[in-house]
């Protein structure tokens, strides 16, 4: 049952890098107390996914295919612009670390506060649905007539393994030096946020809110089947479509090179400092060290 | 908090709302709902259970039997255009499409593995009397 596994695994990545990344941004700027507004979040995209996802499998209506594309699609646009807005915020706030440290009030970090929440609402939430009604699916099928288990088991098992790497990220980005930390946080998430771009394009043209479906810009399917363990990565990890569009490539690259430009300029700016005080890295984080 | 609680709140009553004005119901076409149409899909073969409905609201059962995970598409008669369409189905998953069609030519494809043209084959779809 290899096959739900991989699903399983693909879902699971696509809901938690994001949130991964939240994490270890959290602790490492020593924020370890705004944990539980990320784990609401979470929480409450897994409780709206499953219990829609519970009515439209029992209950009397069924969701239209257009309405299903539409919600995918839609809610992984918003989440780009809610996770570009967190990039940035995180840089600044990286830039701000010093004077923060000096006592003075962070006011970046009671705005991003009350969004944390719905940042990770949505980077779970925006694919929530699909993964629900293939769990449910595969809870039918064990329950049902036929009353086979190995899918519902194979499906839970992927998950469980995307938690288990998602977890491996998370200690394995907590080592990299916090001079650097923020600026590759930063270009993971654009990178990351950019697949979910062109995933939610793609949405849209499977609907026919979007035009182009068929204009693919490369098909590469051949040589990374979705259906293998790598492409199940690529595709869990950055979105990869073996069989990009070219309003899915173009959307990619229309928002990667803008972003990545501003982002690496915003974070090598020089923060005004006070006459006298150097400013270097290492200083910032010698200070902060403790936190992790 | 409120403000992120409120906006929480806000999506999951939009998603709600637009759920009820995007579905489609599920009962049977006896009385007046969706005909049902089981579809069997394995690695070589993508087999419906009828190839001639009424039009209206049209709900494919499709089984996966084979060992890759399985897609089902309605196309238009171009073959391009998605009219509906069901990802993720597991080996030995059940997924339901529900789908409004009316009476013209369509075209059905299982795409064992999940990509390339899939195993295409016909649907007619006849204008029916409760429509």
């Amino acid at each position: 049952m290899l096959a739900n596994y991989l699903i399983g695994l693909r879902e699971g990545l696509e809901a938690s890098l994001v949130v991964v990344i939240l994490i270890a941004y959290l602790v490492r700027s020593g924020r370890r107390l705004l944990l539980p507004r990320i784990w609401a979040g979470v929480a409450a995209a897994v409780v709206v996914s499953l219990a829609f996802g519970a009515l439209l499998t029992w209950g009397p209506r069924r969701l239209t295919f257009q309405a299903q594309e539409a919600i995918g699609g839609i809610l992984s646009i918003v989440a780009v612009g809610f996770v570009t807005w967190m990039v940035f915020w995180m840089a600044s706030h990286a830039r701000g670390l010093s004077a923060e440290l000096r006592g003075k009030i962070d006011v970046a970090a009671e705005a991003g506060r009350a969004s944390l929440m719905l940042v990770a609402f949505l980077a779970v939430g925006r694919e929530g649905l699909e993964t629900a009604l293939f769990l449910w699916a595969a809870t039918q099928a064990a329950a049902g007539s036929a009353a086979t288990t190995a899918p519902l088991f194979s499906a839970l098992l992927g998950i469980m393994t995307a938690a288990a790497m998602g977890f491996a990220f998370y200690k394995g980005v907590l080592r990299i030096n916090l001079s650097r930390f923020f600026t590759w946080t930063g270009v993971i998430l654009i990178v990351v946020a950019a697949g979910v771009l062109a995933y939610g394009v793609h949405d849209l043209q499977e609907a026919a809110i979007l035009p182009g479906l068929n204009s693919l810009a490369f098909d590469v399917s051949s040589t990374i089947p979705l259906t293998s363990w790598y492409g199940t990565l690529l595709k869990g990890i950055f979105n990869f479509s073996p069989a990009t569009t070219w309003l899915e490539a173009t959307a990619w690259t229309l928002y990667v090179v803008p972003t990545l430009i501003l982002f690496l300029r915003h974070v090598r700016r020089p923060i005004a400092a006070p006459a006298g005080e150097a400013h270097t890295d290492a200083p910032v984080e010698a200070r902060l060290q403790p936190v992790s | 908090m409120k403000t992120s609680l409120f906006a929480l709140a806000s999506i999951a009553l939009a998603l709600t709302l637009s759920a009820c004005g995007l579905t489609q119901t599920n009962t049977p076409a006896a009385s007046g709902g969706a005909q049902e149409i089981t579809v069997t899909s394995t690695e070589d073969a993508c087999t419906l259970s009828e190839t001639e409905v009424g039009s209206g609201n049209l709900s494919f059962r499709v089984r996966n039997e084979g060992t890759e995970v399985t897609e089902f598409y309605l196309y238009a008669s171009d073959g391009l255009r998605i009219v509906g369409e069901v990802e993720n189905i597991g080996p030995g998953l059940t997924r339901d499409l529900v789908v409004g069609v009316t009476a013209g030519d369509y075209i059905t494809a299982c795409k064992p593995g999940m990509a390339g043209e899939g195993i295409r084959g016909p649907l007619t779809v006849t204008e029916s009397a409760q429509n």
